[in-house]
């Protein structure tokens, strides 16, 4: 089903920033909505007092509708989920897992409910569960993720449910955004671009690898413990690798794993940490103002759809 | 029922449908990712026109026959 994503956000551009733990904070989430996007803050490093402190500097910055994603599986989803109600942020994205039972809660707050979605089984399930729209997020996005590529999963999606869909991994530019379209999606989420956005905080050192980051530079880690993350090439994960090929526990993964992210986030430390990121960092080779970027796209989305021939 | 539903699981998980019993754990047991769970859920969710609730509280095939039989009702 074909819906303005627009309209039902209430929000300029088709374009949703996707939520990055550690990356996307009030600073890109404000500057994304400002714009006139959707900014999506990412919660699954923070707590609820965390996530209160960072609505109200968000909207101390913007007066636009901006997203609030929950990583269901986090021992912090049940608070989390009671502040962005009390908080009555309009819009919430979700992850790992079902936001079923919190469904009735978000819809008394009059917040509209976009989960994730990486099969057209989950995105049935969402779709009775009382989303507003789902999120077909392909296999080339960064962190977690499925095992559907986008081109495949997305017009899946679009005929298995009645609800506007957002098509999401492998899109960096106005080309991949009218592709999906063409596919049936309403709305197109971007994560790894907007990385090297002027107003992300991430340490530059991760914005220089996206940058000189090749097609080939991606690589998936934890795929024996059922949950894969793609992130860039590094020592770390080559010390993955050898785990892996030795048939280490989910335990000793984990602990690999833990405090990976902050270490290539916050200290800029690409070689140990975990630099998470799309197939698509390829393509992302400047850092512009969020507002560049959003224009951007949008104008050679719009120049692509306007002058397609057969 | 308890036959459909074992059918329904081995299809999705490549199990051998006798060695799914009862007691088989939905998560341990049958090598099944979530997506794998979401499948199984939502097929035998199309076969008996129920709604599944409360997944995480699922653990064996038994847990899933009783909800279907409870929503049947």
């Amino acid at each position: 089903m074909y819906l303005d994503i627009c309209d039902l956000l209430s929000i300029q551009y088709p374009i949703i920033q996707g939520a990055m733990a550690w990356i996307s904070d009030a600073g890109l989430v404000s500057a994304v909505s400002e714009a006139g996007g959707l900014g999506v803050l990412a919660t699954g490093h923070i707590d609820a007092e965390g996530c209160i402190k960072a609505i109200k500097e968000i909207r101390e910055r913007t007066n636009k509708p901006f997203a609030v994603n929950i990583m269901l599986l986090s021992q912090q989803a049940d608070s989390i989920v009671k502040a962005v109600c009390e908080q009555k942020v309009p819009v919430v994205t979700t992850g790992a897992g079902s936001p079923g039972k919190y469904i009735k809660m978000f819809k008394e707050s009059n917040i509209k409910v976009l989960p994730v979605a990486p099969s057209v089984a989950i995105a049935k399930r969402m779709e009775k569960d009382g989303a507003d729209a789902v999120i077909a997020e392909g296999c080339e996005s960064g962190g977690h993720i499925g095992k559907i590529t986008t081109m495949a999963l997305v017009p899946q999606v679009v005929d298995a449910v009645n609800l506007p869909v957002i098509a999401a991994g492998g899109i960096a530019d106005g080309r991949g955004m009218a592709a999906a379209r063409m596919l049936g999606a309403s709305g197109f989420q971007i994560g790894t671009r907007f990385i090297v956005a002027k107003e992300c905080s991430v340490h530059q050192n991760y914005k220089n690898r996206i940058i000189k980051a090749k097609d080939i530079d991606t690589t998936t880690t934890g795929a024996s413990t059922g949950h894969p993350v793609r992130v860039i090439k590094n020592k770390l994960t080559r010390k993955f690798d050898e785990l892996e090929k030795n048939n280490a526990s989910a335990e000793e993964l984990d602990a690999l794993g833990r405090g990976a992210l902050r270490k290539a986030v916050t200290d800029g430390d690409i070689e140990n940490g975990s630099v998470m990121s799309g197939q698509i960092a390829g393509l992302v080779n400047k850092e512009q103002t969020a507002e560049e970027i959003i224009k951007e796209l949008f104008e050679q989305y719009k120049n692509i759809i306007c002058n397609i021939k057969i | 029922m308890f036959d459909r539903i074992r059918e329904i699981i081995a299809d999705q998980t490549g199990k051998n449908a006798d060695d799914i019993t009862m007691e088989t754990n939905v998560k341990t047991e049958l090598e099944a990712d979530s997506l794998d769970i979401f499948q199984i859920i939502n097929d035998i969710e199309d076969e008996f026109d129920v709604k599944i609730e409360n997944l995480e509280a699922i653990q064996t095939v038994g847990d899933v026959v009783k909800i279907v039989e409870e929503n049947k009702n």
